[in-house]
């Protein structure tokens, strides 16, 4: 059996609390208290970490770490990224500037991307259908990365598990290029 | 980006004064700063170079996940968390209002007394409480 550390993050409001309730098989650790910032439409945010656990088919097991959104908090970001095997980044349609605030992830953990494989789900879509995933692809493009990218709905299990089993293909494939 | 936390101006002022005067009165303390409890600042005064902005997000992290260990543990409400370093420590304290939950967060070097910095810290969540 094979333990996987991936780590959950993206803006706030994309679902990253919900993401890792929806399929953790363990009661969840959640750090959400009252928000009090009124540019955010949510009675409560995660200032701390989200924790959730996973035993996949094969019998690997997947922690789930998860981040505040806000880059206010992007000193936890850097710790919870330490030792994850890959990234989630989750970013919510419906907000102003969905493409910039992708940048905001790119760069923050730019470090880790360097090594890690990183998979993008898209949420609120079909109410919001711009930027499309291929904008999503050409935005990463510009900065030289390459990474799957899918249209998600974060409160269906069957989609987050997507989200987990396209980042492990990734790494499974980063793997066998490796040893190749 | 406005914040509403609810408190009035009369408890900002409080608080300000307070931290002002816990910062002047304490022989060791570099920084004090009044948050919300999702990490903005309140209220804050200090000698170093810590920014109360940065301190008031580490601090309702740290207090944040303070509180589910406590709740895992079944230890109850938690009150306060001390992170001992090398050269100081740092003291961050709940603060329950029925309106707003805050932190009080103070840095001292390790010329300062824990035991009295925790004890001035635990006055001001009082009378912040209270306010």
């Amino acid at each position: 059996m094979k333990e996987h550390k991936i780590l959950v993050t993206g803006t706030v409001g994309a679902g990253k609390t919900t993401a890792i309730g929806c399929v953790s098989e363990i009661e969840p650790v959640v750090t959400d208290v009252y928000n009090s910032d009124t540019s955010i439409d949510k009675a409560r945010t995660t200032v701390g970490l989200d924790f959730g656990q996973l035993t996949l088919d094969n019998g690997d097991r997947v922690r789930l770490f998860g981040t505040p959104g806000q880059a206010r908090f992007d000193f936890l970001w850097k710790i919870l990224a330490r030792n994850a095997l890959g990234l989630i980044v989750l970013m919510d349609n419906s907000r102003p500037n969905p493409l910039s605030d992708l940048s905001v992830y790119l760069d923050g953990f730019a470090e880790a991307l360097r090594t890690l494989p990183c998979v993008v789900g898209v949420g609120r879509m079909e109410a919001h259908p711009v930027p499309s995933l291929d904008d999503y692809a050409e935005c990463l493009a510009a900065t030289g990365r390459v990474f799957p990218i899918l249209g998600v709905d974060v409160r269906k299990r069957a989609d987050v598990v997507l989200l987990i089993d396209t980042l492990l293909m990734q790494l499974e494939a980063d793997l066998r290029g490796e040893t190749e | 980006m406005s914040i509403r936390h609810g408190l009035s101006r009369t408890a900002i002022a409080h608080a300000q004064r307070e931290v002002q005067k816990l910062v002047d009165e304490l022989i060791g303390v570099t920084v004090a700063v009044v948050s919300t409890a999702d990490g903005f600042d309140v209220a804050s005064a200090g000698t170093g170079d810590a920014d109360p902005v940065r301190v008031a997000a580490m601090a309702s992290s740290i207090v944040a996940i303070g509180g589910v260990v406590s709740q895992e543990g079944g230890l109850g409400r938690h009150k306060s968390v001390m992170i001992l370093t090398e050269s100081g420590f740092a003291i961050f304290c709940s603060v329950h209002r029925r309106d707003v939950e805050l932190v009080i967060n103070v840095l001292a070097r390790d010329s300062a007394v824990p035991a009295l910095v925790a004890y001035r810290a635990t006055q001001l969540g009082r009378t912040l409480a209270e306010a």
